[in-house]
Parts: structure tokens; sequence; C-alpha cells
């Protein structure tokens, strides 16, 4: 990453009673980047973003925003951070407008234009002057978005933000995110379970699970990674025949076999090897169906399957 | 850093774009306009113009009681020279009784509703913290360059000020009904005050905000209780059940355990001021000055709990 760090947490802890919720925590988020956060339900990962934001007090360790301890400097430090903290509960029997308007009265200096001019960026000229409880989830996750901005932060926060949205509307938040991470340098903190969705989204990924960090990768470095080990799908007759052939070639572990079709992972490269056998063999082939790793298994991997911590 | 000023308005505008508020100012203008009716139609107009009559009967019946019975306390008998003087000031200056069917008659008469004012501030008071617990909306809150604690007085002052407008609205309507109802003829009749041993005029808009003024202690510190209740427990069903029922039992209490020394500092025993005005102690021995101080010290103890609950506490709503 090439910005500078605007988030930095280091070390942190968090106890409720005596169950340690966050186990010595520490990462970086840039300027510029997307950072997806991702964790099974009850790995901290909304404990993390309440600690950031100052809504939960950090047992230990620091967090710096743009330089300002949430600790101790917690006005100069949340000024620069827009958020969203699970779902965007605004108040409902306001107008979308007058959501706004309150939330740009707690910020020195903004004006009704950057009021319009947010409304516009999330596309909700048309209803913003409608009560809030008329809203459905999609259009509340973009008012909840627009009191994210009105203030041009340089951290955007978001728990969750695609839950609600359509497929078009997630394509739209995906664009948009990248948009202000690129031109204008925000550095996006984004919270999700929908794995797919992280993929194309983010930059980074941070994996948490019980409280701790697993990893951090880059998501292009690992979906370049994961090209090479494929899960092939092999729909032939006979089965059995086919699969003492595969047997043959390669040694592999997982091979499950399904009415007329074997699924084993194995080599990109040994695919037509494989093929070549079968035919040779008088074996008839159907179809070869391949299918990279998704970031999916790979998370299920790492944390384990869904169990709750 | 931030301007107090703003908040107050968030929370203002989060107040007046309600129904229920409108609903409340509603119910106001409601109970007076009733009042105001059943004084009409159950009060006859024609005893009011011989009231000269009636008022020198009345010093007569008192003036025989004073000399018939010896042995009155000397508390009845002030009380009795007090009327007698202030009826002959009455009759001597054509200055007529303050009767429930005059204007600031009806106007005393409904400070009893200063009641329904507190139970609206206090129901509120009491949502303005919880509700934004309940709602989810404290998380969108408090991510701001606010400190906590504004945010608590910007909402704490949005209550009084709510308070402060009711109670306008209730002056007022109960002023002007009064005035159409019984004419305004009166509006201008001084309150007689007996200062020393004389009748002394004095200004009768003064006297009803001195009423006024005594009769909101109890409210002030009824909504300052329900607001550290939803402080506390983040619950506004509860907050606003509590000090309800702890507004209309609370004398009740006080008054079954009177006969216990230590009644004297429960808030109950305290707030109703006008104890000490026209009245006596609940517990021999205390003085105004004892329940003011009594006063301050539950208001600020309240105000703490609130504060440091508010400040302090994981957000985990």
């Amino acid at each position: 990453m090439t910005g500078k760090p605007i988030v930095q947490i280091k070390n942190i802890k968090k106890n409720i009673g005596k169950k340690a919720i966050i186990k010595d925590v520490t990462f970086d988020v840039f300027a510029g980047e997307v950072f997806g956060f991702l964790g099974p339900n009850g790995a901290g990962k909304t404990t993390t973003i309440r600690m950031m934001l100052g809504l939960m007090s950090i047992t230990e360790g620091e967090i710096f925003i743009n330089g300002y301890s949430i600790k101790k400097d917690f006005e100069s430090a949340i000024a620069c951070v827009g958020g969203i903290v699970e779902n965007p509960e605004m108040y409902k029997y306001l107008s979308g407008y007058h959501n706004l308007l309150h939330y740009s009265r707690m910020y020195k200096g903004i004006k009704k234009e950057r009021i319009e001019e947010v409304i516009k960026l999330v596309g909700l000229e048309k209803r913003i002057h409608d009560k809030v409880k008329t809203y459905s989830l999609g259009m509340r996750q973009r008012l909840g978005l627009a009191q994210a901005l009105l203030h041009s932060p340089s951290l955007l926060v978001l728990d969750e933000p695609t839950n609600g949205l359509d497929p078009a509307g997630i394509r739209e938040l995906r664009e948009l995110l990248r948009k202000l991470a690129q031109e204008e340098n925000i550095a996006v903190f984004v919270s999700s379970h929908l794995l797919s969705e992280m993929e194309l989204m983010c930059d980074r990924i941070g994996i948490i699970q019980n409280g701790q960090l697993l990893n951090i990768q880059k998501v292009d470095e690992f979906l370049a990674e994961e090209k090479t080990t494929v899960s092939a799908t092999f729909t032939v007759e006979p089965v059995s025949k086919a699969k003492a052939c595969i047997g043959s070639i390669i040694k592999s572990k997982t091979s499950a076999v399904k009415n007329n079709q074997i699924e084993v992972e194995m080599e990109w490269e040994q695919i037509p090897e494989v093929v070549a056998k079968f035919i040779q063999e008088g074996i008839k082939v159907y179809g070869v169906q391949t299918a990279t790793k998704t970031l999916e298994d790979k998370f299920l991997e790492a944390t384990g399957g869904s169990e709750i911590a | 850093m931030l301007n107090i000023i703003n908040l107050i308005r968030n929370e203002n505008m989060k107040n007046f774009r309600v129904v229920s508020t409108w609903v409340m100012v509603a119910i106001l203008l409601l109970m007076v306009a009733i009042g105001g009716i059943i004084t009409k139609t159950t009060s006859n107009s024609e005893g009011n113009k011989d009231w000269k009559a009636e008022i020198s009967k009345q010093n007569e019946q008192f003036k025989s009681m004073l000399s018939e019975q010896q042995g009155l306390p000397k508390a009845v008998k002030d009380r009795y020279e007090k009327d007698i003087k202030i009826n002959e000031y009455r009759i001597k200056h054509d200055i007529p009784p303050v009767e429930t069917n005059t204007l600031w008659g009806f106007v005393i008469s409904c400070i009893g509703i200063i009641a329904i004012v507190s139970l609206f501030t206090i129901i509120k008071a009491a949502s303005s913290v919880a509700s934004e617990f309940s709602s989810g909306t404290i998380k969108l809150l408090l991510i701001r360059p606010a400190k906590r604690w504004k945010i608590l007085l910007s909402k704490y002052i949005s209550a009084m000020l709510f308070a402060i407008g009711l109670l306008v609205v209730l002056f007022s309507f109960s002023f002007i009904l009064g005035g159409v109802l019984f004419s305004f003829k009166g509006a201008s009749h001084p309150y007689l005050a007996f200062v020393d041993g004389a009748v002394v005029e004095k200004s009768m808009v003064l006297n009803v905000f001195g009423k006024y003024g005594l009769a909101c202690v109890d409210s002030i510190m009824m909504v300052t209780f329900a607001f550290m209740i939803s402080t506390v427990f983040r619950n506004s069903a509860l907050a606003i059940g509590l000090s309800i029922f702890l507004m209309f039992t609370g004398g009740t209490i006080v008054g079954l355990l009177s006969k216990y020394d230590w009644v004297k500092y429960i808030l109950f025993a305290n707030t109703d001021l006008t104890q000490y005005i026209d009245g006596t102690p609940l517990v021999e021995g205390m003085t105004m000055a004892f329940s003011i101080v009594m006063i301050i010290i539950y208001f600020a103890a309240f105000n703490f709990i609130s504060w440091f609950n508010f400040s302090k506490r994981d957000v985990a709503a």
C-alpha cells in the first residue's frame, strides 16, 4: 500500500466481564484502500468497530485515527470518521433530509450545498423529503452512507454495508466505494460475511476469529495463488472405472462420487492428461467442470466452519 | 468544541417532529377547555354581584368565632384576623374576591394541570435518552465530534424547554379562556397580601408565576429522576412507569411514614414548598432552607448518576 496509515490499531484487547472478546488485534488501514474485515458471527468484528468509533472503551492497547488517539483525543479522532454500525438506524419519524440536517449540525461548517451533494451521490434525490419509515432497507443503507460521507471523512467504517441491497445496489455501492478510495484517497473499512462480495470490493482482507486476527492478505495475491489448484468435476460413465483411472494418475485425497459425477481436487495442468486417459480407457466423457477455490472456501478453511466461539 | 446550541436544536427538532408531542399539547388545551366549561356551567353568575354582602357576612362569622371561642390555636386566630382584614380591604377598595369563576381564579385553578405537564415532560425526558438506545440511533449519535455529556445536557435542556413551552401554553390558554368565559375585567385586580399586619396590593401576575414556580419544583425533580432512570436502564417504559408511580404515590408514602423523623430526608417530603407558606410542615422542625438543601442534594445526585452512566458506559445496543 502506498498511502499513509489512517487507522493504526495497536494490540487492542477487550474484556467484557471476565470474557476476553478481543485478544490482541493489530493492523493498519491505509489511505486509498478498501480493507475487508471478515469473520463468522461472534468473532469480534462489531466489537472492534465499536472500539474504533469510541462506542466501547478499549481494555488495553491504542487506536489512532489520523494520528489522534480515540481514547485521549476522541473529538479530533472521530471528526475524520464516518460510519455505520450494524444497521443504518435513522430517526424514522424524520424525513431523510432532516436526518442529514441533524447530523450535519454536529460538525463544524457543513453547508446546505454539501447535504445536496451527498444526497445526489447516493441517489436519493426523489425520496429525500419522505419520512424514513417509508424507506426500504436499501434506501436506508443509502441514507446511512450519505450521513457517513457528510463531513468528507478520511476514514469510512461500514458494518455490513451490502445488507439489504439488491444486486444492482451492491454493484453501485462497490463502484462508489472503489471510487472514494481511488479518487478521494479515503480509507474504507468494510466488515462483512458476504465473502464473494469482499473479493470484488476489497484490496486487502483481514480474517478475524475468536477475537484474534488470523491473517491479512491482498485479494489479488491469493486469487493468483489459488488458481493452480482447482476442483474438477467429471461427468463420466462408468463411474467406478473412471475413479480407478484417476487414482492411477494422481494421488488425490478428496474425491467425491455422486451419480455419474466425480469431484476431484487437482492441479489445473493435469486435467487434459486425465481426459486423455479416460478416452484411452473407453470411458464416456460428458463434461468437465472446474472451479477455483473461492475466498469462501479459504475463509471456511481458515476459520474451521461456522462454529460460534 | 461543538456548539451546544446546535445539539439543542437537534433535540428540539426530534421533539417537535414527532406526532405525540402535538397530541400532548392538544390534550393540555382540551383539559383547560373542559375545566373552563365545567366552571362556567356549574357556577351561578348571580352570586358574583353581591359579593360585598357575602364577605361582610363572612367577616361577622369570623368575628363572632374569635370572640366566642377563647381556646383557639394561634395559627387559626391569625388566619381569621388576616381574612377579616383582607375582606374589609376588598369592600373598601371594591376588589372582588378571587373565585374560580373569575379570570384569575380560573388561572389559579388551572395550576393543578401542571401535574399533567410534568407527566408529559417525564414521558419526553425518559424517552429522549432511552429511545435512542432502543431504536439503535445512539450508535450514529455518539460517533460525532461532540462529548457525550454535551449530548446528554442538550437532551436535558430540550426536555426543560418542552416543559416551559407547555407551561406557557397552559398559562396563556387558561388566561385567554378565563377572560373569554368570565370577562377580562378582572385582569387588573391586584393580589392582596398580608404583610406585618397590613394589607398590601401586589401584582397578580407575579403571584400566579410564583405559584407556577412552586408547583414546578416537584416536576423538575421528577423529570430529573426519569432522566436518570432512563440513562441507567436505557429503557423508557421503566423510566416513565417508575417516575409516574413515584409522582403519584410519593406524597402518600411520605404521609404514611410521617411519624418517623427520618422521613424528612426523603425527596417527596421536601418537594412541596407550599407547606412552609400556607400550611404546616410535614415533620416538626423542617424549614424551607432545609428542604431547599435536600432538593439541591437530590438534584445533584440524580444528575451525577445520569452523567456518569451516559458518558462512561459502553454502547452495546
